[in-house]
């Protein structure tokens, strides 16, 4: 806009420039939609005093797929292969809620051995969502190296679940009922293997990162969301988590296994950037220990890992909601059925969604250089927030 | 609490402890990577075993199957009239719209489709991922056996189908590895699938 001054009718004035008056107008900046630091198409629209952050909307909707819309015409095998695909990291788990929703509506009794994989799997897929995280945080606050560390990590524990599912990203590995198939002769050992080794390499990323002075400097106290805060948002996962909100659901409302197995729920106080990333860091341990004691189970238990399911599986007539802990927070998965093939409707509930929602609140007040370290600690996947 | 500095020299020490280990690159296109079994790679397709059933086709959630056929009479001797059956002129798979689900693989009641590793067919046009049944069919020679199932776990369906027709009498085919010519789920006397 062309800074001028203006007189017409009704007295109009507009300074813009250097020395023109005292009052500067706010700038206001898009970060997005097509931002490195977005890691997808998010829009930050930002209004600007200065170096400071005075107000932050983030617009969502540019990676909008309809997913909820083509649930309604897809039977529920089909609906695993898109519910894989919201949350590109956690696909294993999104799976899950889509097939834990529709067995709760058959009455389903999954068998044991399915139960137990199913956990197993669900806390190596946890473990692959935060190392992906605890790379790429760095990275975009400038910190190259770990993101290395981390690959070297996720592709050990990929290589298993590529050998059981046969993916890499999508597995595709649950099913109404149980899972698609049994595990190769000597999978379970495979990934006590794979498990142990990322446990022995861990300390290397945690000792370049966690207690790096320059990554210290750029995440303490920096973005602090308050308990309060993140309940009124509905953050969930490690973000509500490190601002002290003590909830996850594998603990307080168990689904899976994880009723009879005690799961250390890891918490921190400040809120700050990096409580958030800390609460990643401790969770992967916990989760490759959770892993761990699950195939123990695994090959203690023998029988099936899925049911015979009729030749069109409908759930019947009504409506349930199954919520689970997702890595990235708490994924609801509200399922209407009108008794046909295909469900009615099936509102998702997902984590990212909830917790960029927290920005507006967290980013005024911030400033420019603060917000990409904000920004990245609110892991959050943009597909899991468009749908 | 801790002297300044200390977190880089920890992270220094770990940046020279791995300079001293053996790098972990994949010397990609030199040396093929290791995949599993299970991998799936691309869709090949068995054209003999193929009934035209079109089950795969309808179950494919973003429908990039292609199939046309028509019926063809078949003179069977001694029988009174001719037998119908269908037989496979097109079948497609566009790869540029696959999801790489499996479950097309998993709805084929005569094991026609198959999932193989190998993931090497990038093109530079959109077009040619069209993959027609002559192309599919090539694919077939790099399908790999399946792997051998958890002990605690159930036989997969072909090795229990398999050890039953091997039980009672000690006639038929012994059950070797995994049976390639794969029979009906279900069904346990012979019934070969394949047109004669």
């Amino acid at each position: 806009m062309a800074g001028m001054t203006a007189d017409t009718g009704a007295l109009r004035e507009l300074t813009v420039g250097t020395g023109a008056g005292l009052d500067t107008a706010d700038m206001v900046l898009n970060i997005g939609p097509q931002h490195p630091s977005t890691h997808g198409v998010l829009r930050l629209k930002l209004v600007l005093d200065g170096e400071r952050v005075i107000a932050c909307e983030p617009i969502v909707g540019y990676m909008h797929r309809g997913a909820e819309k083509l649930f309604e015409v897809r039977d529920y095998r089909q609906i695993i292969v898109l519910a894989n695909r919201h949350d590109w990291l956690s696909a294993f788990s999104n799976e899950l809620g889509v097939v834990l929703a529709v067995e709760r509506m058959m009455g389903m009794e999954v068998p044991e051995r399915a139960v137990w994989l199913r956990t197993a799997l669900a806390e190596l897929n946890r473990v692959l969502n935060h190392l992906m995280f605890l790379g790429s945080y760095p990275l975009e606050i400038g910190a190259i190296t770990p993101m290395f560390y981390a690959f070297r990590e996720r592709e050990t524990l990929q290589a298993v679940m590529e050998e059981v599912s046969g993916g890499r990203m999508h597995y595709m590995f649950n099913r109404v009922g149980g899972l698609k198939e049994e595990v190769p002769a000597g999978w379970t050992g495979r990934v006590r293997a794979a498990i142990g080794e990322v446990r022995r390499r861990l300390p290397d990323l945690d000792n370049l990162i966690r207690r790096n002075d320059i990554f210290l400097a750029r995440t303490v106290g920096v973005g602090v969301l308050s308990a309060a805060d993140a309940a009124a948002y509905g953050a969930s996962g490690p973000v509500a988590r490190a601002s002290g909100l003590d909830l996850d659901l594998r603990r307080d409302e168990p689904y899976l296994a994880y009723g009879s197995l005690e799961v250390p729920v890891v918490t921190r106080s400040a809120g700050d950037c990096h409580s958030r990333f800390e609460v990643l860091l401790d969770q992967v341990y916990v989760s490759l220990d959770l892993a761990e004691r699950c195939l123990d189970q695994v090959d203690r238990i023998s029988g099936p890992v899925n049911v015979r399911l009729p030749k069109v599986v409908k759930a019947p007539e009504g409506h349930t909601y199954a919520w689970t802990e997702n890595p990235l927070g708490i994924n609801g998965y509200y399922l209407v059925s009108r008794g046909d093939k295909t469900p009615w409707r099936m509102k998702l509930r997902t984590a990212s969604y909830a917790n960029v929602q927290a920005l507006a609140t967290l980013l005024p007040g911030s400033l420019v250089p603060d917000l990409i370290a904000i920004l990245g600690s609110m892991f959050f996947v943009v597909g899991d927030i468009d749908k | 609490m801790s002297i300044p500095g200390e977190g880089l020299a920890k992270g220094l020490a770990v940046t020279l402890k791995t300079m001293t280990r053996r790098s972990h690159t994949q010397q990609y296109p030199d040396v093929a990577p290791e995949l599993p079994p299970r991998s799936r790679g691309v869709i090949a397709l068995l054209a003999e075993n193929c009934t035209v059933c079109m089950l795969c086709a309808r179950e494919c959630p973003d429908w990039c199957i292609y199939i046309d056929s028509h019926k063809e009479e078949v003179a069977v001797p001694g029988a009174a009239r001719p037998r119908q059956r269908n037989v496979l002129d097109r079948f497609d798979i566009d790869f540029s719209l696959c999801m790489y689900c499996g479950i097309c693989i998993e709805v084929c009641p005569f094991d026609a489709l198959y999932w193989s590793p190998e993931f090497e067919y990038a093109e530079y046009d959109i077009r040619d991922l069209l993959h027609d049944k002559e192309h599919l069919g090539e694919w077939m020679a790099t399908v790999p056996p399946p792997p051998a199932h958890d002990p605690n776990g159930e036989p997969a369906k072909e090795e229990a189908a398999a050890r039953k027709a091997a039980a009672p009498p000690a006639t038929d085919q012994p059950s070797s590895g995994p049976p390639n010519a794969r029979r009906r789920p279900g069904s346990g006397s012979r019934t070969d699938e394949e047109p004669p």
